[in-house]
């Protein structure tokens, strides 16, 4: 690969005070890939988002943009540097339009000297373009971007930071508070970011949503890389394992077993589970 | 030291805030609370005036009568307002007793809180007199006489004189809706007039254009009313501009001394006012005592003393704006 | 449980089933203001109906006076709470502004500065700008709810009226703004008074009915444009049927302008309903593709029974109009008599009779709209069907009611209603409606609509600010409208615009909507919300300028307590009290409301110590109505 990748991480950590968050976090973003962050709550995923979003400063270890050296002072650096954050929760406002959330912070206008307003027409139908490109067609950009589901809603914001510019798209949990079906209609939004040479990094604690759209994977646990991964170097039931925590998953199974003892439908419960470990371990042995 | 002054003026405007807390047009001070008069030529009496003024445009003039009438008998007298706080008047009251007072003369807005202060003051055998309210309570507690004025008094004098205007249907414009005293007003007013009396809520003052607009409202709905009282002084001067608009010509009358209902009433635009006489207040309370301290007499008969209501018309308009300019009416 | 997602190949964006195409009548449905201004013109009808003098413009003139202060802060209020904010200090800054520029220019020697005008009043804005800075700042510096800080604002702005009047000028009314250098200036700025009786314009009737009609005409157009299909190409064909249409309209208006019988009224009305009929007609023939699919005629009980309860209701309202009219316990002194203390007579019978009589047009035409989703002709047949309930309504008026204004006025609305609603029904019959946007009759419909709504208003303000010299001499009193009306529609407008068009309205609804949302996409909350309380204090600013000029003297009091009525007209214009949702032509709107509410209850001679009942009754109805019409146009769309 001649071209460096869009965004670099070397060996990134993260001390808060004598708490260490994040320890030799390594990993790349290039142009028209997904690099998906997989970890369990408490992971040091959130930790993650605010280094690359530039609200933390990492403590050690190396970000590069564009194979450039950098160190973000504030989200707005960050935003300046082409990586654009969407929240989960903060993506849109839900009583206003589809066109004023789209523009919301960069209205387009138009008018003469101090005296000037919104582009109307110009922002409905960019608007209405881009979100055609994600591959909704939304007809009335003036509807309350409230009214359309969870899963669109994400794709407005996706699709308005990939309309600003930006070439690192970072989403935090964007199928978390999502259905299945939901679900999926964002990770298509995902490929299709990927498929217009956005580089991606998707942030999730579902390796099932993560496995079908990532080109990398990236596995944290309790602070601490479990590993860089490109595609082909890793199947899917490695990836479940190695998130859950293979170790932590067999010591939970004997804990689970000792609780149950003497409670007839715990036991049962509990058998099940070690039973599912017991399969899992099999199954990611055997792809080995 | 400028940051000082910043929190003086700070401190100033909180207790202005505090202030303001009760109704109607006089109920503002920055308080100073003890104004000592000594005069020396007036031997060694000192009575006490406790109310619950604010030094407002009203109670000032009632001020004015107690230190005029202080003057006048060469006594002292001791000034304590207290800006609408009953608690305050208590304590008041009590200093008065430990000073061994010659004479109290209080006002009972707030007759449950104050009530058992002013039975004190009597146990005490001082002598106690009432004024300005506490009509109905001055008896029961002990005091001599009441100095004061009778919300339906002053409505019956009202009344009569709408009577001598010749007017037929009189609307009794209130400037608020649950006031007892602003529907006593009417009620007299209702009960002398020989004709019609619609008593209606006209707006509040705190809104002047809405008051206007609902004056000129109910002008509008009834045809036959020929006069409008305004049981306050800026309600009549917007039952005067209601009326101008309307081109209604309705004979007008006012209550209350202020600069705009004196000039109307100079001009004729308003037919008269109701006075209060509130010099009075101030003034009689102080001889009473001083009559009873020095000669053993007792006012009023077991009656209350009645200071209203007066009338101002165009008569004695210009006389009065001149008193009123020097503070005693 | 594994969610396989097809790489690579996207489908192509297919549309999307779920959004339906919106008619213009669903548009204007869904718009927060709608609500508000369906309830005042109901409530202007009311007392319309039970008052005599409150549709002339002597009454008019008096509401609108009292809605002009109110609406200017209403609507700057709106702007601020749709920013997700209040300002408890609104109505005591009122006060203070006014106060404080008459202090800033009263002589010397009465306590005041002295200063001239010209100099006071900039200053003056300056500081209320500086206070709604204030109160911004410290909301936005301390994250407390602007509740809580602006109560604070309010006791401070409360005493320094009271105690800078008294400090000052010793009492607590601060008057003589006359003593300003400029004042003849200033007066005229903020204190014009427009005497209708010294505007005599004798041809006033004329140019008021020819604008009504040209905006009449317009917004059909314009209506018509925005529903139905346009040809690929146009059908010259119904040109001459259109102008033929319009020939008798123009014939049958002027003919019944000129005639006195009721017998030739009669005749020249309904060839001037034909015209409009058969004018309507040609232009659809010209430009809007025929209907393929008129279907069967269905009426299932969906339809049936709003519509049977409907003309139950009218019935029934027609009926207690009848007999409490000859009810001879009721009769004895109509004009006078009062029934359960509240009403007179006549209040009730209107209110009875309206109120039925409203409610089951409304069930008509609901079950109208329900009737043209099943086909074009169940639509049309229900239409015309409940424009002959309308019609027959209007006769049995005309022909019982001893008020001259229901004989006349009520009358002829009527019948226009229900020409309105028989041509709709013809034209949707026979023509296509449209199911997508199309840019150019859209544009075109927009136009046409606007120009007639802003004609036909031209016209009712025509009537409004003249008279003749034949109405002179029954007049009585002087009607007077002052200039704060105009300062409000200004205020009202400019806000609308604000909000709609630019940056900073967008950012108003952001910020209230979701204020870290908008923080993360770049938009500077804090200053925004600064910004929208800075609006409000200069708002408070204008309405002390209005006061002091209007009234010389200034009370301490002035604006207390007022706040709460600004919160209510924004609350009643559909503004949202969280936040992130309203409008300020809503707020006016509101504003109007509680003016017509307020201003009403006197003029209808009613007992004001039932004022709030009344009041609150018709605040709750406003807003609840608001609120339903808003959820079913949502539902519907």
């Amino acid at each position: 690969m001649s071209e460096p990748a869009l965004l670099e991480l070397e060996d990134i950590s993260k001390n808060y005070g004598n708490i260490i968050a994040l320890t030799g976090v390594t990993t790349l973003v290039n142009a028209g890939e997904v690099t998906c962050v997989l970890g369990d709550n408490g992971a040091g995923k959130s930790t993650f988002i605010k280094i690359i979003a530039g609200a933390h400063q990492q403590s050690e270890g190396i970000l590069k943009v564009d194979g450039e050296e950098v160190m973000f002072d504030s989200p707005r650096d960050a935003l300046a540097r082409g990586i654009a954050t969407v929240y989960q929760d903060l993506a849109v406002v839900p009583l206003m339009s589809v066109w004023r959330n789209f523009f919301l912070g960069s209205e387009p206008t138009k008018g003469f000297g101090p005296i000037r307003w919104i582009d109307r027409k110009k922002a409905s139908r960019i608007a209405k373009e881009e979100m055609g490109k994600m591959g909704i067609d939304i007809r009335d950009t003036e509807q309350a971007v409230g009214t359309l589901s969870g899963g669109e809603r994400q794709s407005v914001a996706i699709a308005r930071a990939a309309y600003f510019g930006a070439k690192v798209l970072l989403l935090d949990e964007p199928t978390s508070a999502l259905g299945v079906k939901q679900s999926g209609v964002v990770l298509k939004y995902i490929l299709e970011a990927r498929n217009r040479g956005l580089g991606v990094i998707f942030i999730t604690h579902n390796p099932n949503h993560a496995w079908p759209v990532g080109d990398r994977f990236l596995i944290l646990n309790r602070g601490v890389s479990m590993g860089n991964f490109a595609k082909d170097e890793i199947t899917r039931d490695e990836l479940i394992m190695m998130m859950a925590g293979g170790a932590e998953l067999e010591e939970l199974t004997r804990e689970l077993e000792q609780a149950a003892a003497g409670d007839e439908a715990l036991s049962h419960l509990a058998e099940e589970f070690a039973e599912e470990v017991g399969e899992l371990e099999e199954r990611a042995e055997h792809d080995e | 030291m400028r940051k000082f002054r910043w929190l003086a003026i700070v401190l100033a405007f909180t207790r202005v805030a505090a202030a303001c807390g009760g109704d109607g047009d006089d109920t503002t001070s920055t308080g100073a609370t003890q104004d000592t008069v000594d005069l020396t030529q007036g031997g060694d009496l000192t009575f006490h005036m406790v109310t619950h003024s604010d030094d407002g445009p009203f109670w000032s003039v009632v001020k004015r009568g107690m230190d005029d009438a202080c003057a006048a008998v060469g006594v002292s007298c001791v000034w304590s307002p207290s800006v609408n706080t009953p608690e305050k008047q208590v304590q008041d009251i009590d200093a008065a007793i430990a000073a061994a007072s010659d004479g109290i003369a209080i006002s009972l807005a707030s007759p449950d809180q104050v009530g058992p202060a002013a039975e004190r003051v009597v146990a005490a055998g001082i002598p106690l007199y009432t004024l300005n309210s506490g009509l109905d309570f001055y008896k029961a507690l002990g005091a001599v006489t009441h100095i004061g004025q009778t919300e339906f008094v002053a409505g019956q004098g009202a009344g009569e004189r709408f009577n001598a205007l010749g007017v037929s249907h009189v609307l009794c414009a209130r400037q608020e809706q649950s006031n007892v005293g602003l529907e006593e007003r009417c009620a007299g007013l209702a009960d002398t007039f020989s004709g019609q009396v619609t008593s209606e809520f006209g707006g509040l003052d705190n809104d002047i254009p809405a008051q206007e607009a609902a004056i000129a409202a109910i002008l509008a709905a009834d045809p036959s009313i020929d006069a409008i009282l305004g049981v306050g002084p800026p309600i009549a001067i917007s039952a005067l501009n209601a009326s101008e608009t309307a081109g209604r010509g309705a004979a007008i009358g006012g209550f209350d001394l202020t600069p705009e209902i004196l000039d109307a009433i100079e001009t004729g635009t308003i037919a008269f006012t109701v006075d209060q006489q509130q010099y009075l207040q101030g003034y009689l309370p102080i001889i009473f005592m001083f009559l009873q301290a020095t000669n053993q007499n007792t006012a009023g008969g077991g009656l209350p003393i009645l200071t209203g209501p007066g009338f101002v018309t165009s008569d004695n308009a210009a006389e009065v704006k001149d008193l009123s300019a020097q503070g005693t009416r | 449980m594994t969610t396989d997602v097809a790489t690579a190949d996207v489908p192509a964006a297919a549309p999307d089933e779920r959004l339906a195409y919106r008619g213009p009548i669903q548009r204007l449905l869904v718009q927060p203001e709608i609500g508000a201004l369906l309830g005042a013109i109901s409530i202007w009808v009311f007392f319309w109906a039970v008052t005599v003098p409150f549709g002339t413009a002597i009454g008019t003139a008096n509401w609108l006076d009292v809605a002009a202060t109110l609406g200017i802060m209403a609507v700057a209020v709106a702007l601020l709470m749709i920013g997700g904010e209040f300002d408890l200090s609104a109505g005591a800054m009122t006060g203070a502004t006014g106060i404080l520029v008459i202090l800033l220019v009263k002589d010397t020697a009465g306590g005041g500065a002295g200063l001239s005008l010209w100099i006071g009043i900039p200053l003056s804005f300056v500081l209320a700008l500086g206070i709604g800075w204030f109160n911004g700042t410290l909301v936005e510096r301390t994250a407390l709810p602007s509740f809580i800080v602006t109560l604070g604002a309010f006791f401070v702005i409360k005493g320094a009226k009271l105690g800078f009047a008294k400090l000052f000028v010793e009492t607590i009314q601060v008057g003589r703004i006359d003593e300003g250098a400029g004042h003849d200036f200033w007066r005229k700025i903020f204190s014009s008074v427009w005497t209708r009786n010294d505007h005599i314009f004798n041809s006033r009737d004329t140019v008021y009915v020819a604008l009504l009609v040209v905006g009449g005409v317009a917004i059909l157009l314009g209506l018509l444009e925005l529903t139905y299909r346009r040809r690929a190409s146009f059908n010259p064909g119904g040109l001459p049927i259109a102008g033929i249409g319009a020939a008798a309209g123009l014939v049958g208006l002027f003919a019944l302008h000129g005639t006195e019988g009721t017998g030739a009224n009669f005749i020249w009305s309904i060839v001037m309903g034909a015209g409009v009929l058969i004018g309507a007609y040609g232009i659809a023939l010209w430009r809007f593709e025929p209907n393929p699919d008129r279907g069967a005629l269905q009426l299932p009980g969906g339809l049936l029974r709003p519509a049977g309860l409907g003309t139950g209701l009218v019935i029934l309202g027609v009926f207690f109009g009848l007999i409490l009219d000859s009810a001879p316990a009721l009769k004895p002194d109509r004009t006078v008599d009062t029934i359960f203390f509240l009403l007179t007579e006549q209040g009730l019978r209107a209110i009875l009779f309206v109120g039925l009589s409203i409610v089951g047009l409304v069930l008509l035409l609901i079950a109208a709209s329900r009737a043209r989703n099943f086909s074009s002709t169940s639509g049309t047949v229900v239409s015309i069907y409940t424009a002959i309930v309308v019609t027959v309504l209007a006769f049995i008026i005309q022909s019982e009611s001893d008020a001259p204004k229901f004989r006349a006025e009520l009358f002829s609305v009527l019948l226009l209603v229900a020409l309105l609603m028989a041509t709709w029904a013809v034209v949707g019959l026979y023509f296509e409606q449209r199911r997508f946007p199309d840019e150019a009759p859209d544009r075109l419909g927009r136009v046409l609509a606007i120009a007639g709504v802003v004609l036909a208003s031209v016209g009712v303000v025509f009537r409004l600010l003249f008279t003749t010299d034949s109405e002179l001499p029954t007049l009585v009193g002087q009607t007077q409208f002052r200039v704060s009306i105009l300062w409000f529609l200004l205020s009202a407008g400019l806000a609308t615009w604000v909000l709609a068009r630019t940056k900073f309205g967008s950012w108003t609804f952001a910020v209230g909507g979701s204020k870290s949302a908008s923080r993360q996409v770049g938009v500077p909350a804090a200053r925004t919300k600064t910004q929208l309380f800075m609006i409000v204090s200069a708002a408070a600013w204008l309405v002390g300028m209005l006061l002091a000029f209007r009234l010389q003297t200034i009370q301490a009091s002035t604006g207390d307590g007022k706040e709460f009525e600004y919160i209510i007209a924004a609350v009643v214009g559909g503004t949202l009290l969280m936040g992130g949702y309203g409008s300020a032509a809503g707020a006016a709107i509101g504003a109007m409301i509680m003016a017509m509410s307020f201003q009403g209850i006197p003029f209808a001679g009613w007992n004001s110590d039932w004022r709030f009942l009344f009041l609150g009754v018709i605040l709750l109805l406003a807003v609840m109505a608001n609120n339903y019409i808003r959820k079913t146009a949502e539902e519907a769309s």
